[in-house]
């Protein structure tokens, strides 16, 4: 009797307790999309007003089609599309043969060269040091400087080699045994072994280039040069915005720009979710 | 992170007998797989680190092409103590930094702690999917939202809001908040939570689920009340956890750079100014840049940086047992 009594209570104080989890956790979901909603109505709508809506009520696609046809708009969007995707292979090509390297355990000046590898993460020149080079290569204003800067980065090296870790060894051991070269071992055993980290990988070198926005205002000076992020600024922040057509208010491209800013992304995101988030727990399984 | 790998395979023990030259030979595919990523890792580190010596000199575009650069020795230095705007750069680097730091490890800890006691596990994941997706958005883009959220213009929506709840009269003119010393930092942490607590409730979710199930059992058994739980089982399982991201986060405090640069404006550099932007602004800013100077101010935060890292990784070790990389 006293146990049926006791269980009672606790299930409606459960309930209750669920119902104010519930109701806190869509306030913070409706925190997080209230902004982004806004931004999406807003550049499908004629004219900027304040108020929040659900649906544009002058729908006009006229800010898209401005950005896709003003080439100082839709060159730093290609810019940016080419860097990422080059900047994610360049990315990937190194940190998986950097990470690839550092596990071979009697080879020679492993040691010599992981060191080599973490002084960068310590200690850096700094950015007049780093331009001053740059500048020295021919690279600034240049969109390459893109690729070549977020090509290489050595977390994602060390995250990339604790992956190549967790491969049975005995994979490589009979591999080379069958007389595979470490090449052969390379491209037949370790890559296809590693698509999931390499998808996750590759996606955090493409973000890190597609959302770069520091190292173009340093850089680049020539607006056809710059990316998408850099012109997305320069419109909202700079007030610099070419003139609208199609009847659409400045503030309507202003909020389709920053769609475009971030569509590839969110187009991918729902599907590829699961290698977005990867990528931390990758550094974190060598616990 | 680098540490020798303890276990041997018998092949292993075999390969270290050989000498030294056959055992270099035989490895010698992995050198070459190794030059690519040497070469970038050489421009790309290790040649600006030599470019600290323009510390030393006075070194303007001007002399720098002509290779006249005056040697100085201490003399960026000296004036960098000197200068009032370096100091209050260096201040708010730490302030801002160290504030955020507390204030979205704060908020990462609670959300992840209530998203753990969710039972729906459908409702979890839809909500796990939208508090991670502002973390991919870039600087340019939140930075471009909020100035458009917070515009003084007429289709600024909080001061549009503002004005409907009677909070702004007929009279009041509307508030350009970014350009407000008051209002900038509480608006630079409130979009920082927005944007970063998501993402940092990932760490916190993966110890969650780590814990032992039958400690929850035993709790109940003893008629524990759900708050009780939290409190005395799954608070104590996070602090370490909690204690690693401080102690991981706060070696990387004077990095904070793109965040401020995209939010800052000249009417709030007083409260908003750290390192990375007055460097930049020393040297991109100004009609004749010395070189030498930005290179002497960014060579100092390396160094302080270099030092936060010692200690971080000292901490480290106690706490977790291994080091920071």
């Amino acid at each position: 009797m006293a146990e049926k009594v006791v269980y009672r209570a606790k299930k409606k104080k459960i309930k209750l307790f669920d119902i104010v989890n519930y109701i806190v956790f869509i306030l913070i979901g409706l925190l997080i999309m209230v902004p982004i909603w806004k931004v999406i109505v807003d550049s499908l709508n004629a004219v900027g007003v304040y108020q929040f809506r659900l649906w544009p009520d002058q729908f006009t696609v006229g800010a898209y089609r401005t950005i896709l046809e003003e080439e100082s708009l839709i060159r730093p969007f290609l810019n940016s599309v080419w860097t990422t995707v080059l900047g994610a292979l360049l990315g990937l090509t190194l940190s998986t043969l950097g990470g690839y390297v550092l596990i071979q355990f009697d080879m020679p000046g492993r040691g010599l060269f992981a060191t080599f590898l973490t002084i960068t993460m310590i200690f850096s020149g700094g950015m007049i040091p780093e331009y001053l080079v740059m500048k020295e290569l021919g690279l600034t204003n240049n969109t390459w400087i893109l690729v070549v800067k977020h090509g290489l980065s050595v977390y994602n090296l060390v995250l990339m080699r604790n992956f190549f870790e967790g491969i049975p060894g005995s994979l490589y051991e009979s591999a080379r045994i069958d007389g595979c070269t470490p090449m052969g071992i390379f491209f037949k055993i370790v890559l296809p072994l590693s698509k999931a980290a390499l998808a996750s990988i590759g996606l955090m070198f493409a973000v890190a280039v597609w959302n770069d926005y520091s190292n173009v205002k340093i850089y680049i000076m020539d607006p056809l040069k710059v990316n998408f992020q850099y012109k997305l600024m320069v419109m909202v922040a700079d007030g610099d915005t070419p003139n609208t057509t199609y009847g659409v208010a400045q503030s309507t491209l202003h909020n389709a720009g920053i769609i475009m800013a971030i569509l590839p992304f969110m187009l991918l995101y729902p599907f590829l979710q699961k290698y977005f988030v990867k990528g931390v727990n990758i550094g974190a399984v060598k616990e | 992170m680098f540490e020798k790998k303890k276990v041997m395979t018998s092949a292993g023990v075999e390969v270290r007998k050989k000498p030294l030259g056959l055992r270099i030979w035989t490895n010698r595919g992995y050198y070459v797989m190794f030059l690519p990523v040497a070469i970038f890792v050489l421009i790309l580190n290790y040649w600006p680190m030599l470019g600290v010596r323009y510390s030393f000199y006075k070194a303007t575009p001007i002399t720098m092409n002509k290779g006249t650069n005056e040697f100085v020795g201490f003399a960026n230095f000296t004036k960098l103590f000197e200068t009032d705007a370096f100091w209050n750069a260096f201040q708010n680097t730490l302030e801002l930094s160290i504030m955020k730091l507390l204030i979205t490890t704060a908020t990462a800890v609670i959300v992840s702690i209530f998203l753990n006691e969710m039972g729906n596990l459908l409702a979890k994941k839809t909500l796990q999917t939208i508090i991670y997706l502002p973390h991919f958005m870039s600087w340019a883009v939140v930075a471009s939202v909020a100035s458009l959220l917070l515009s003084p213009s007429v289709t600024g929506m909080v001061n549009g809001m503002l004005r409907d709840w009677g909070v702004l009269g007929e009279a009041d003119k509307n508030i350009y908040f970014l350009a407000d010393k008051e209002m900038w930092r509480p608006i630079f942490y409130i979009i920082n939570i927005w944007k970063e607590t998501g993402w940092g409730t990932i760490i916190f979710l993966a110890t969650l689920s780590g814990i032992n199930p039958e400690q929850y059992e035993a709790a109940d058994i003893d008629g524990a009340t759900r708050l009780q739980k939290m409190r005395y089982i799954t608070m104590p399982a996070l602090a370490n956890t909690i204690l690693t991201v401080l102690i991981l986060n706060l070696a990387k405090v004077l990095n904070m750079f793109e965040s401020v640069f995209v939010l800052y404006n000249d009417a709030v550099y007083d409260v908003s100014d750290v390192i990375g932007t007055y460097i930049y602004r020393q040297t991109f800013a100004v009609a004749l840049p010395n070189y030498g100077y930005s290179t002497a101010v960014g060579l100092f935060r390396s160094l302080v940086g270099c030092l936060l890292f010692v200690i971080c990784n000292w901490a480290s070790k106690k706490v977790r047992g291994r080091g920071i990389v």
